[in-house]
């Protein structure tokens, strides 16, 4: 069965960006600030069509229709679920569609007030980012290593072009030409995996696949490498570094959030496809990953004086917390996954845009992302002190903030199922983490200011995007139950 | 439905931080008015428990319970209760806090974000205390570390950031593992739940391997609260380098913490892994009293002096439990208040003399007695309470923790008297060097304390002899819960 309309929010959304390019054309110089505006109802658009198929979930808002799980056709098409060939549309890839599109919406705020980014290039911009989003919106619905290879490809190429945006500036060219290299290796070895395992079972799909045998065994090795560098897995993140201090700091925050959360996603369906029917065990190999991308992106994260570098070694960190869920692959896991995705996207965004704002001030430093940027901050604006501290204590993952329930449930599902030692790694790591995300806090309420320093200015963009991340770390931090039970309800495939 | 008056308690200073938050910095009078108000209502309200509390049963009181969070994997209820264990301390959380923040009203920098955080603080302390449900109980233990780390790295003396962060990773390492200890115990209970009263039903489905590693687990994070030797290295700096009013704070309640978490979570939850430790913790107890005695006889800093006395007066509560008898569990929750109060009126008085000499070398003073008579009057007698002289509070408390510990450790406790010995010896040492012999002459002109300074220490002095005259006041409170505590014990 085709089902190619349970793809709408994909196929409107990716419509829509091409037409952003053409709008582009028409819009005279000066006005094209507007396509942001544009850009932001696409996303709208789509955040609706992915929404009401996922939101009549029962007891997230008020009593709802209970949602019958679907199996194809008929009348569950038509709220939006069900499988098609290639893909499949159920309630764990609508939830991260929704996390997805949300990120996009922030990165769109951000880059509104970003001065890297000329106006006069909005259209192509928010047409790559839009780009992205379609191609993150159907990996995590892929079912098939065809469909999975094309999306992340096609996540690819746009960030690629994304990252290197600043032309003028060295490190965005350096950090744009490493995430290529390392990114097109990356897909070749995915490829010769899909190969393998395609030579292995003669399928391509994760449905009915049976791998068994070395061949089968190597080929979805190669495939975890692949998904290992877009999700940026220790040893596979060795780009990003350099790409996230280089790329336009909007879409630094975006990358740092949303091809993660795609990657995991469908790296937690190909593994409950495949893994079980495999009879193989790679929860050793997992885990050992899983506690090595926690445990070195917050080593080195101590050592940073960026803060674009600092959030960058703590998001490799924080998908390693995420992983967790993967590791053990329990239903508290999952939902682990999906909460976790929700609230990093608003916490780690919402650090990204005080930063954003911070550094437009100081246009004379060498770098503006320095760590001193932040100096006396609490006494030039308090409330964006306690905003970026909150943030901070949320990626962190002290209650009562948002970032504690996600990270709750990921520890829980490993004590849970007796990954101890894992579980003791992460808390270990979070111990750690306060480290160095504090030392920001030192130098917001420790230090005197700059000389000349101003009370940073917020734009419009900058304030919407603070404001809703704010919102969400603090309501969702003190309030959980309804995204608990909303991730409840996701926290299902179909085939 | 009921009065939720421990939620009021809770929270009203919560609204008093949001109130302070939403105030211009410069109209300080109206800061001052909001969060003296705030900490002053959450007081009477606990005033009003102490009243209200019901002496004659050990079950839990003034319970509020409502379903937080729901889902299949994980249900949390927003779940408050005392029972004779925690509504003193509850209560004294209130009264110092009032009285740390009249201590307060002297800070000039910044004085908005001191209230914010101070406000804060008090919300979770006083949650802690009151949680019945574990997720509650975790997530108000760590909303307190994040305002002391403020109000250190802040307000605190020369090596504050330093002091700062190490308390916060200090005390949150060792949360992280009562984390895990949570989740395990979580995963015990058939059904899974957080329910701190249903979990101490299961213990006898527990295994004695999985007692003894959750001991550890939750001892880790509540020894380096109390804190007990070894993990007691971060309490000097802190208490050292904190402004005078958060060394009351930590001294008089966030110590109360770790002692109330043993006898709640590790005895009442663990008992076989209980059994397993007595003979550790017995010793820690001893090394508390008497190391913890020494060092304080070797510092010349007042402030780290009183703050080696804490180590040691905890090692009291400590050596208590370790008695597992009625008498003993007394002693120690009615040590910890007596702490809480003498420990708190010593960190002011000390506070009062550094504002006005610079200075808290001991030995820089000398004949300050006829100088500053309220002051001296008001220290001798903090120190008198705090070594323990018969008709003040610390002697009754020391005295039933000795009583209660006598039975099951002899010469244990033989060796802690001496604690009392050395606890005197360097307190009636401090007294002789800064308020006898001759006047140093540089002090010819210090002031006395004033107005501010004598409402928030005379409260303290006049309960520290109350409660050791007639100590019936608190005892009566603890008492059938004691009592029921120590029957759990085979």
């Amino acid at each position: 069965m085709l089902n190619l309309a349970l793809l709408k929010s994909e196929i409107v959304l990716g419509a829509l960006a091409l037409g952003l390019l053409a709008a582009d054309l028409l819009l005279p110089e000066g006005r094209k600030r507007a396509l942001y505006g544009l850009a932001l109802l696409a996303c709208g658009i789509s955040l609706f069509l992915t929404g009401s198929a996922l939101l009549p979930a029962p007891g997230v808002f008020g009593a709802g229709v209970p949602l019958p799980l679907p199996t194809g056709g008929g009348p569950a098409a038509a709220l939006g679920a069900g499988v098609g060939t290639l893909w499949s549309v159920d309630p764990f890839s609508l939830f991260l569609k929704m996390v997805v599109l949300g990120s996009t919406v922030l990165a769109l705020l951000l880059t509104m007030d970003d001065s890297s980014i000329p106006d006069s290039e909005a259209g192509s911009f928010s047409c790559l980012l839009l780009l992205s989003a379609v191609g993150m919106m159907l990996l995590v619905s892929a079912t098939d290593l065809l469909l999975i290879f094309v999306s992340l490809e096609l996540v690819s190429i746009a960030s690629f072009i994304l990252v290197g945006y600043e032309r003028r500036n060295p490190k965005s060219n350096e950090g744009s030409l490493k995430y290529f290299i390392f990114g097109a290796f990356s897909s070749a070895v995915m490829a010769y995996g899909i190969s393998l395992f395609y030579g292995a079972t003669g399928a391509t799909s994760l449905v009915a696949a049976k791998p068994q045998g070395a061949m089968a065994l190597m080929g979805l090795l190669f495939i975890l490498v692949g998904f290992g560098f877009k999700a940026a897995i220790a040893p596979m993140h060795f780009w990003v570094p350099d790409a996230y201090e280089g790329a336009p700091t909007p879409v630094t925050a975006y990358l740092s959030v949303a091809p993660k959360l795609a990657a995991m996603g469908a790296l937690a369906r190909l593994l409950t496809a495949l893994v079980p029917a495999g009879s193989m065990d790679l929860t050793l190999l997992l885990s050992l990953l899983c506690g090595l991308t926690m445990t070195w992106g917050n080593l080195v994260a101590l050592f940073q004086r960026n803060i674009k570098r600092l959030l960058a070694y703590s998001s490799i960190a924080q998908a390693g917390y995420i992983m967790m869920g993967i590791v053990t692959g329990d239903a508290m896991g999952l939902q682990g996954i999906l909460i976790y995705s929700f609230v990093y996207v608003a916490m780690n965004i919402g650090a990204f845009a005080l930063a954003v704002a911070l550094a437009a001030d100081r246009s004379d430093a060498l770098d503006p992302y320095d760590l001193d940027s932040f100096d006396g901050l609490s006494s030039r604006s308090l409330p964006a002190a306690l905003a970026m501290t909150l943030f901070l204590l949320s990626l962190a993952g002290i209650p009562p903030l948002a970032g504690f329930i996600g990270k709750f449930y990921l520890i829980g599902s490993a004590v849970g199922t007796a990954h101890y030692g894992l579980a003791i790694v992460a808390v270990l790591n979070s111990v750690v983490s306060v480290y160095y995300y504090m030392s920001v806090c030192y130098r917001m309420f420790f230090t005197a200011p700059r000389k000349g320093a101003r009370v940073p200015r917020f734009g419009a963009g900058i304030y919407a995007a603070a404001a809703l991340a704010l919102a969400v770390t603090l309501f969702f931090g003190v309030f959980p139950h309804r995204l608990a039970v909303w991730a409840q309800f996701s926290a299902k495939f179909l085939p | 439905m009921e009065f939720p008056l421990l939620s009021l308690i809770t929270f009203i200073p919560l609204a008093g931080a949001l109130a302070v938050l939403c105030l211009p910095k410069d109209s300080r009078r109206a800061i001052e008015a909001a969060a003296l108000a705030a900490s002053a209502v959450s007081f009477a309200l606990s005033v009003w428990l102490y009243f209200a509390f019901d002496r004659s049963t050990a079950a839990m009181q003034f319970v509020e319970r409502h379903a937080w969070i729901a889902a299949d994997a994980v249900k949390v209820d927003y779940y408050l209760g005392v029972d004779g264990l925690s509504a003193p301390l509850v209560i004294l959380t209130t009264l110092m806090s009032l009285i740390a923040l009249i201590a307060s009203l002297g800070i000039k920098e910044r004085f908005k974000e001191y209230c914010f955080w101070f406000l804060i603080l008090e919300v979770g302390m006083l949650g802690v205390f009151e949680s019945l449900d574990f997720f509650l109980f975790y997530v108000f233990w760590e909303i307190t570390l994040v305002p002391m780390y403020f109000l250190i790295g802040i307000w605190g003396g020369p090596q504050k950031e330093y002091a700062a962060i190490k308390f916060f990773l200090y005390t949150l390492a060792g949360s992280v593992f009562m984390l895990l200890g949570i989740l395990a115990l979580y995963f015990k209970a058939d059904p899974h739940t957080f329910d701190m009263l249903a979990l101490m039903k299961i213990h006898g489905t527990l295994s004695f391997r999985f007692q003894v590693l959750a001991f550890l687990a939750f001892y880790f994070g509540f020894a380096i609260k109390v804190p007990a030797f070894p993990f007691h290295t971060w309490l000097p700096l802190a208490h050292v380098e904190a402004p005078t009013a958060i060394s009351v704070i930590l001294a008089a309640v966030l110590l109360k913490m770790g002692v109330y978490g043993i006898l709640r979570v590790n005895y009442c939850m663990l008992p076989l892994g209980f059994e397993w430790f007595l003979p550790i913790l017995v010793l820690i107890a001893v090394i508390n009293i008497v190391y913890g005695a020494l060092c304080a006889m070797a510092q010349n800093d007042m402030k780290k002096m009183v703050a080696y006395s804490s180590i040691n007066h905890m090692g009291y509560c400590l050596l208590a439990i370790a008695g597992v008898s009625a008498t003993g569990f007394s002693g120690a929750a009615f040590q910890m208040i007596n702490h809480g109060i003498i420990t708190g009126a010593l960190f002011l008085l000390v506070g009062v003399v550094y504002d006005r000499a610079h200075t808290r070398d001991i030995g820089a003073f000398g004949g300050l007695a006829a100088k500053v008579p309220v002051f001296a009057g008001l220290m001798s007698l903090s120190c008198f309470a705090s070594l323990g002289l018969p008709g003040m509070a610390g002697f009754i408390s020391e005295f039933l923790c000795f009583l209660g510990a006598f039975p099951r450790w002899k010469i244990y406790t033989a060796v802690s008297v001496l604690g009392v010995i050395i606890t005197a010896a360097f307190f009636l040492r401090m007294i002789e060097k800064v308020f006898l012999g001759p006047l140093n002459k540089r002090w010819a002109d210090l002031p006395d304390m004033n107005t501010r300074e004598l409402v928030s220490v005379v409260p303290l002095a006049i309960l520290m002899v109350a409660l050791g005259i007639w100590p019936k006041w608190a005892l009566d409170m603890m008492n059938t819960t004691m009592v029921s505590l120590a029957g759990l014990f085979k």
